[in-house]
């Protein structure tokens, strides 16, 4: 049974809600669609569905994580989309290349499993436990599914053979000592270094534990004015939140395999272990 | 887990694997999941859903779905009627996915047709004046009194040779040629357009070119979209068109929009290029001369298609007729075009316009072009705004090829008719005069002077789904002109709805919508020829209930009845007995003798002229009018490709053939059969009488451009010999608002841009659409609303030529400092004491009229009230807008006729006693106005080559006789000092 429709309207659901779009969450049996709000707080302000996000080396939208994927597509004989490294695009040309697997097209059944292993599960686990966590109730549901679903396609194809060039390649959090401060909180900030994704929502879960102040504006801005007023104490809560974060590494399993897995699981760990010697006072980042 | 995924893709692919299974067509939707956007076409003639009026209950609702074309703006997207079977009644209109322009997509304004159709104040029955004209008296009479009265007085014209004395002016088009063709038939040449308020300057600079005068642009495989024009949301083919520009835009295109304004087009652009109005043509030729000292452009095109021979002998003899050194006379004569220039007449900075000339040169063959009204229309030789963009295609070698710009012809199929009159034998110099040889169209908006000069008279007076006193500049004039019975004999307004232009009419006739009439449209919107069909649907419907309907206003509303009917029945009338030789044109060819129907009509039609329309149907075992009844549309061939390079076959220059010097070949063998009929220029024959065939391009006859040289005319022959040798080449003309014409304290007003959810003044009686566009303030920079010393809300007096007008300001910084703007649509007025008006977003006003000098104000705010439609009494907005138009003179472009929209006006606080949607306007000021412009015209018999009224070769809607051509030819009225008919 071909789910390439499936991932087709899981897809849309990560799109922009429209008329359609309580249809389609009726079909999956989600307990509704989300609404515009629902989506844009997850998508543009919380969390964001684009592997450059969370593959690149500063966490950002764009680079080579991006030109990567692109290249993919390129190289498909697909033009790239201005976008061609978010979440529907990806889900989309997954579930395209399904119908083309299914229709015999050369290639196509060895490219979805490069994109599955390389492009979408190298971090889609990651993004849909933070989803999970901090989304509305359809956006919980929808991410659910999305995990069982993908989870499913990697059962057919077997977890990848090595691990994704991206993780591999990755460079890890500096070294205390080793960067700047404005370095060194933007690398926390970044995934694929420091292994944590952290929303706007997290940092200000962080000023409310440790009952600082919040300043509104970009995360790195909002981290450097807590560090500002408690550096100690934020750099314990980030600490502690990198061992919370790695408890949950079952959608990455789930996604990407045991390996993928493991790999953001020791940079989790990594980067608790940094944050504690830092605290120790075996060094840190210079101001 | 392997099993409940399975079980949820299967129930989410259910739609599609079971609508496949039924062997019926499954459309997915936008977002290409697997829901369906619309019900599989082999079900239309019975869809459930469910009645949303019963929920929660599950009630089913049976729908009968019918196609037809939208009517409101000109790109007939498809729509398909929900009909409820149980009442007949047409419960809603959505997309049709068989439509090949629009594939199912609308814009807010096709659903909104069931407003139309709906609309508590539309017209009914044919209406008769009683009283004054403009007095607001109406009595309801019969077809046959409207229809005999009509024919009586142009029967009357016709036999006392005074054909031209009847006139039919038209806004949106229905059918191509039809009305064309009644026209030939009575032997009139009183075809009167609106497209001199419209398009005609955009058309000029296309038809110079290439001889025809539209593009299509290849939108969705362009790399670089260049738009003079908020082409995402309004204009010809918006909708067709946007959705191939963002598909376009989704495969990395680059979307380049030249607007003042920050449209919704410009917030979607890569680049948003805002230059001081007019001097678009300056950045576009900056671009062209860096492509050309760059040898960025593409050599072996221009050398092959260029006409490049006919320019060096005709300004350059002496010099070698070498393809080498028209490259570099090229390179001479805009060497003056510098970036730094451009940017001093556009206060684009030079950064701009070099990233501009980066993405065209980038783009290659691939640049999609477009230009319609905006600055073509808003400017004195604005028709070199859309010549010089299509210059950069010429350059590129971006016409009819993939993802560049097709000559509309091209992409647009007109199909020939059951009868094929002849063209009139004398010429109307009130729609064509002398001063304007080369127009591109009619004179239309100058109407009310040239009557007021005594050039003649109108009879009988048709204005036909058009409302000149509101839409065209001037209209106070036009009210002198309508309520004057010595000017104008009869006056029959053909519409839907009250308006404007309706109320000083004599007969009020009310014609069907989208979904009540029949028509035939061809529109050019992406690289294909496709027909689609209009139809009343409640005739189709209950002919597929096993009904015959024999005259549409069997199913319309009330006495609605829809033109082709109402021109066939008019024209047995005015020549009962076949002996003026009208009738044969109206005549069955089946039944000889008998009159014409709509069936026979578009039967003869799908079965004879469209090709693969018949067998396509016969797959289903319908005819071709049967197919079409059900479908709405048919795409007769895509991939239409560059035509101008198909190869001319020998047999048509096989016993004759003359090739002039620049390569033009003519021929004096039968021409092959026309099977396409949509609207090119004709060039003319040889001094033997040759017909031109094709063009000689390295030793082989092709197809080649409709121009007299067959070639994309860079140098225009016709421009040079007709008094207009300075712009025979793509030029910068400085426009009548350039700040070297501006007086102290006139900024310019732009006043032609449209909103997307309106569309003229035909969409006014819809309240959906009104709900979301009812009104139209000033657009005004923060800082020049400082120097007047208004914020948002505020009134401000704008000053025009004529007088001024009272409009609420907008503060935004969405316009380009010193200049404002003010949108069309809006200002919708009703006159006080009216019974018979439409009262949909319109205000009462009061007119008051002391010698030339004339104002209207508004006495009753709009609002709710009472109506058969519970939804008007919960109208909540009460601002209308101001109708701008009536304070502004007219303004026609010397060489394309084009009315120049733009207005220098001054912006100062409104008065104490000023009130929103004032008017005051002095006549004598704009007669004023008018002369002034005449001035800059070079008349024919000044200019004339060859003692002709206008180059033969250029498109006109009727081509009188040659005789008629002739300046002293005949007329068709009577002489200015004949007395009044009766």
């Amino acid at each position: 049974m071909s789910r390439a429709d499936l991932l087709r309207a899981l897809a849309d659901l990560a799109a922009r809600p429209h008329p359609g779009s309580a249809s389609i969450a009726e079909a999956l049996e989600l307990p509704r669609a989300p609404t515009a709000s629902e989506h844009t707080d997850l998508f543009d302000f919380q969390i964001y569905p684009y592997a450059s996000v969370h593959l690149g080396d500063e966490g950002m939208l764009g680079g080579d994580a991006r030109d990567r994927i692109a290249g993919f597509l390129r190289a498909l004989d697909v033009t790239p989309p201005p976008e061609p490294d978010h979440l529907v695009v990806l889900l989309h040309a997954y579930a395209d290349l399904t119908d083309l697997a299914a229709s015999g097209a050369p290639r196509a059944d060895h490219a979805r499993r490069v994109l599955l292993h390389e492009h979408l599960g190298s971090w889609v686990g990651r993004f849909l436990a933070r989803a999970v966590e901090l989304g509305a109730e359809p956006l919980r549901a929808w991410a659910r599914l999305l995990t069982v679903t993908l989870a499913g396609e990697l059962a057919q194809h077997g977890p990848p053979p090595e691990l994704p060039p991206a993780l591999r390649d990755a460079q890890p959090l500096p070294e205390p000592g080793e960067a700047t401060a404005a370095e060194w909180t933007q690398g926390l900030l970044t995934p694929v270094r420091s292994g944590l994704v952290i929303a706007r929502a997290d940092l200000a879960r962080a000023a409310r534990d440790l009952e600082l102040g919040t300043r509104v504006g970009e995360r790195a801005f909002t981290l450097r004015a807590l560090l500002d007023q408690d550096a100690r104490a934020v750099l314990g809560w980030i600490a502690t939140e990198a061992r919370r974060q790695a408890e949950d590494l079952a959608p990455v399993v789930a996604t990407g395999g045991d390996g993928v897995a493991a790999w953001w699981g020791s940079r989790l760990t990594a980067t608790a272990g940094l944050i504690a010697r830092q605290l120790d006072g075996r060094g840190g980042p210079e101001g | 887990m392997d099993a409940d995924l399975d079980r949820l893709a299967e129930r989410v692919d259910a739609a599609r694997s079971a609508t496949e299974a039924r062997g019926e067509t499954f459309y997915p939707g936008p977002s290409r999941s697997q829901l369906a956007a619309f019900p599989p076409k082999e079900r239309w003639d019975d869809w459930v859903e469910l009645d949303s009026k019963a929920w929660p209950k599950k009630v089913e609702k049976r729908f009968m779905l019918v196609p037809t074309t939208c009517f409101n703006c000109e790109s007939a997207c498809g729509l398909l009627a929900y009909i409820d079977k149980d009442t007949l009644q047409v419960r809603k209109f959505e997309g049709n996915p068989e439509s090949p322009g629009s594939r199912g997509r609308n814009c807010a304004k096709g659903p909104a047709v069931h407003n139309q159709i709906t609309d508590p104040d539309r017209i009914l029955h044919p209406m008769r004046r009683v009283g004054e004209r403009g007095a607001g008296g109406w009595e309801r009479i019969s077809w046959d009194e409207a229809l005999d009265e009509l024919a009586l007085r142009i029967r009357s014209a016709i036999l006392t040779d005074r054909h031209n004395e009847v006139m039919y002016h038209v806004g949106r088009p229905g059918e191509d040629g039809f009305t064309e063709r009644v026209l030939a038939a009575w032997g009139v040449d009183g075809h009167n357009s609106h497209t001199n308020v419209c398009s005609s300057g955009g058309r000029t600079g296309f038809q110079f070119w290439c001889g025809i005068d539209r593009p299509s642009p290849d939108h969705a495989n362009a790399r670089t979209i260049l738009l003079i024009s908020s082409h995402l949301e309004t204009g010809h083919y918006f909708n067709p068109h946007a959705q191939r520009i963002i598909e376009a835009k989704q495969n990395g295109a680059k979307l380049i929009v030249m607007d003042v304004r920050l449209s919704n087009t410009a917030t979607h652009a890569t680049e948003w290029v805002a230059p001081y109005p007019g001097s678009e043509p300056a950045i576009l030729l900056s671009i062209a001369r860096e492509l050309i000292r760059n040898g960025d452009y593409d050599r072996e095109y221009v050398r092959r298609w260029w006409n490049w021979q006919e320019y060096l002998a005709a300004e350059h003899p002496d010099r070698p007729a070498t393809f080498e050194t028209f490259e570099a006379v090229l390179r001479d004569v805009y060497d003056h075009y510098t970036f730094e220039f451009a940017s001093q007449e556009s206060g684009v900075t030079v950064e701009q316009i070099r990233s501009v000339y980066e993405a065209v040169a980038e783009a290659g063959p691939r640049l999609a072009v477009h230009s319609w009204r905006s600055a073509a229309a808003g400017n004195e030789g604005g028709w070199q705004v859309s010549r010089t963009l299509f210059m950069l295609s010429a350059l590129m070698g971006a016409i009819a090829v993939p993802g560049g710009t097709y000559p509309n012809a091209w992409n647009k199929f007109v199909a020939r008719p059951i009868h094929l009159p002849h063209h009139p034998a004398s010429w109307n110099e009130l729609t064509y005069p002398l001063e304007y040889p080369i127009a591109q169209n009619e004179l239309s908006f100058l109407l009310p002077h040239f009557v007021e000069e005594g050039r003649g008279v109108i009879d009988v007076y048709f204005t036909r789904v058009y409302n000149p006193v509101w839409t065209n500049p001037d209209g106070f004039s036009w009210i002198e002109m309508l309520t004057d019975h010595k000017k104008v004999g009869l006056h029959a307004a053909l519409t839907p709805t009250w308006n404007e232009t309706a109320y000083f009419a004599d007969l009020v006739l009310p014609m069907g919508m989208s979904s009540e009439r029949h028509d035939i449209t061809s529109y050019e919107q992406y690289d294909a020829q496709w027909l689609a069909f209009r139809q009343p649907v409640l005739r189709a419907a209950r002919e597929r209930m096993g009904e015959t309907i024999t005259d549409t206003r069997q199913v319309n509303p009330g006495e609605v009845w829809e033109e082709n009917e109402f021109w066939i029945d008019l024209s047995w009338r005015i020549d009962p007995d076949g002996s003026l030789g009208i009738r044969q044109y109206f005549e069955s060819k089946a039944d000889p003798g008998t009159k014409l129907g709509i069936d026979e009509y578009y039967g003869w039609m799908f079965e004879h002229s469209v090709p693969g329309l018949k067998e396509r149907a016969a797959e289903e075992g319908l005819t071709g009018l049967e197919y079409m009844r059900r479908y709405g549309s048919f795409e007769i061939r895509r991939g239409i490709g560059p035509l101008h390079e198909t190869p001319i076959g020998p047999e048509q220059f096989a016993t004759d053939k003359r090739v002039d010097r620049f390569g033009r070949v003519y021929s004096r063998d039968p021409e092959p059969d026309k099977e396409n009929f949509a609207p090119t220029g004709a060039p003319d024959p040889d001094h033997e009488g040759r017909r031109a065939v094709g063009v000689e391009i390295d030793g082989e006859v092709l197809r080649g451009f409709p121009t007299p040289s067959g070639l994309l005319e860079f140098y225009s022959g016709t421009l040079a010999s007709w008094g207009w040798h300075e712009h025979a080449i793509p030029t910068y003309i400085k426009s009548h608002i350039h700040p070297e014409n501006l007086e102290a304290g006139q900024v310019p007003l732009i006043s032609t841009f449209r909103l997307v959810t309106q569309i003229h003044t035909r969409s006014a009686n819809s309240k959906w659409l009104d709900e979301l566009s009812h009104s139209n303030p000033l657009w005004i920079h923060p800082k020049q609303a400082a120097e007047v010393g208004v914020i948002t809300g505020d009134l401000v007096r704008v000053e025009t030529e004529l007088g001024h007008f009272v409009v609420k300001a907008w503060v935004t910084e969405g316009i380009r400092p010193g200049v404002v703007a003010c949108s069309h649509h809006m200002g919708r007025w009703r006159l006080t004491g009216h019974e018979h008006a439409h009262r949909l977003n319109t205000t009462t006003v009061a007119l008051h009229n002391e010698g030339s000098k004339w104002s209207m104000s508004p006495e009753k705010a709009h609002g709710a009230f009472e109506s058969p439609d519970p939804d008007t009494s919960r109208i909540w907005w009460t601002d209308v807008g101001v109708h701008q138009n009536m304070t502004f003179g007219v303004h026609p472009d010397p060489v394309s006729g084009m009315h120049c929209w733009h207005q220098a006006v001054r912006v100062v606080r409104a008065h104490e006693e000023d009130r929103a949607g004032d008017i005051f306007v002095d006549t004598d000021r704009s007669r004023a106005v008018y002369r002034d412009w005449l001035k800059k015209t070079r008349g024919a018999r000044t200019v004339s080559p060859n003692g002709e009224r206008r180059p033969r070769w250029l498109i006109r809607p009727l081509k009188p006789t040659a005789d008629a051509f002739r300046i002293d030819g005949p007329v068709g009225r009577r002489s200015a000092d004949a007395p009044a008919v009766p």
